[in-house]
């Protein structure tokens, strides 16, 4: 009796040293030994599951809550997928007429860099932000400087923190009705405006498909920079065998094909930055219930073992009293 | 109805070629039958703020939530 006595006590401390060193739980003091936490009145011991289950209660809402938005994301992507599909068609006819330069040498950059307002959405806005700043530092010299022009509430955050001089125009709240044509040609407006440019460079994240988002470039062309690049041959050396219609002339043409063509490209872009992010959260919030799961797993494994750990002990003690007892 | 002056009117005005198709599809989609109109004019919604920064500061934030039809400029062509 005395031995197996001994042997189950063995049992219950090889317990503590197993639950201790588990990442997940950060609870201080280990669920076996009663603390100051677990408030046990004087004389008793017993082997509180409290702080476990207060833990399991908060992972499974977690979880709940990660499973519901990522449903709301699935469902905002298939509406805005389509028009982000439509609205490719806007802008490529532009590429077969003037071509995509981004290695035009140009005295004034713009970097237009497009991201989310809301977070937990991956890493979309960040990859955006580097890639800005690498535009930024590629174009960077003698007579050359880049500008930012920042669309969405991260990028703001990560790009105001070092290149603040840098910045030109900052524009927020741009999902709050669901984005069309117009609201995006007059940002593009706005822009244009706004801002002196030799060439404009939008980075956003090209959606192609729910896994996967490319980070891409597209460069917008001055009808200065096109008349010059078009001296040099190339795609654009071709311009002057299209016949112009009506009263107006190359110049002219070129410079409302130009705006028009910003308007398409940063509509197109903006659309395929929100299904990026739509996706982007989805996944994000995917890996999170599939985590949320996994330390719901663990933790119901650990308060199972401290259940029975503390059963294990009540027997003992009853044991060797009535033991005691016997003589 | 192109012009034969230099520049077109509404370049000489100082808008650009974005203002003027915007306004032009605003005429078009004024001259659908319900219910389509109201779909169309519920695509024409604009609601963003944009604030300017310069040398590293920002200056007030404005609200650009304008509606085309807030130029007025509908009952000026229909007055030609």
């Amino acid at each position: 009796m005395a031995m197996a006595m001994a042997a189950l006590r063995r049992e219950g401390r090889r317990f503590a040293p197993m639950i201790s060193p588990r990442p997940i739980t950060a609870l201080r003091s280990s669920p076996l030994a009663p603390s100051l936490e677990d408030e046990c009145p004087i004389g008793v011991r017993y082997i509180s599951t409290q702080v476990v289950r207060n833990r399991m209660k908060s992972v499974k809402n977690i979880q709940k809550i990660t499973k519901a938005m990522k449903m709301v994301a699935a469902s905002k992507l298939r509406a805005i997928q389509t028009k982000a599909e439509n609205s490719r068609g806007l802008w490529q006819p532009f590429t077969a007429l003037l071509g995509d330069l981004p290695s035009a040498n140009v005295k004034k950059n713009v970097v237009v860099t497009i991201s989310s307002d809301k977070g937990l959405c991956g890493g979309i806005n960040s990859t955006s932000v580097k890639i800005s700043k690498g535009l930024h530092k590629l174009n960077s010299g003698p007579e050359k400087e880049t500008k930012y022009v920042i669309l969405g509430e991260k990028a703001k955050a990560q790009l105001v923190r070092d290149s603040k001089k840098d910045i030109e125009l900052i524009i927020t709240e741009l999902q709050k009705n669901p984005l069309n044509y117009t609201q995006v040609s007059v940002l593009a407006d706005e822009i244009l405006k706004n801002v002196e440019y030799d060439a404009l460079r939008i980075v956003f994240n090209k959606f192609h498909s729910v896994v996967s988002f490319v980070p891409t470039v597209s460069t917008v062309l001055s009808p200065e920079i096109v008349e010059r690049e078009a001296e040099s041959g190339g795609k654009l050396g071709d311009l002057d065998s299209y016949e112009v219609e009506g009263g107006e002339t190359k110049g002219e043409i070129l410079q409302n094909l130009a705006e028009f063509q910003f308007s398409c490209v940063m509509f197109n872009a903006v659309l395929e930055n929100a299904c990026s992010e739509q996706g982007a959260r989805m996944s994000a919030m995917d890996s999170s219930s599939r985590n949320a799961g996994d330390m719901l797993d663990r933790l119901t494994l650990t308060y199972n073992r401290t259940r029975q750990a503390s059963i294990t002990t009540e027997l003992i003690e009853i044991i060797s009293g009535a033991s005691a007892l016997e003589g | 109805m192109a012009s034969n002056a230099a520049v077109p009117f509404w370049r000489a005005a100082g808008m650009t070629y974005i203002t003027y198709s915007n306004i032009c599809a605003n005429l078009v989609r004024n001259c659908l039958k319900e219910p389509y109109k109201t779909d169309a004019l519920s695509r024409e919604k604009v609601h963003f703020s944009i604030s300017k920064w310069t040398d590293g500061k920002p200056e007030k934030p404005s609200f650009c939530s304008v509606f085309i039809r807030s130029l007025h400029l509908p009952d000026m062509v229909a007055n030609l």
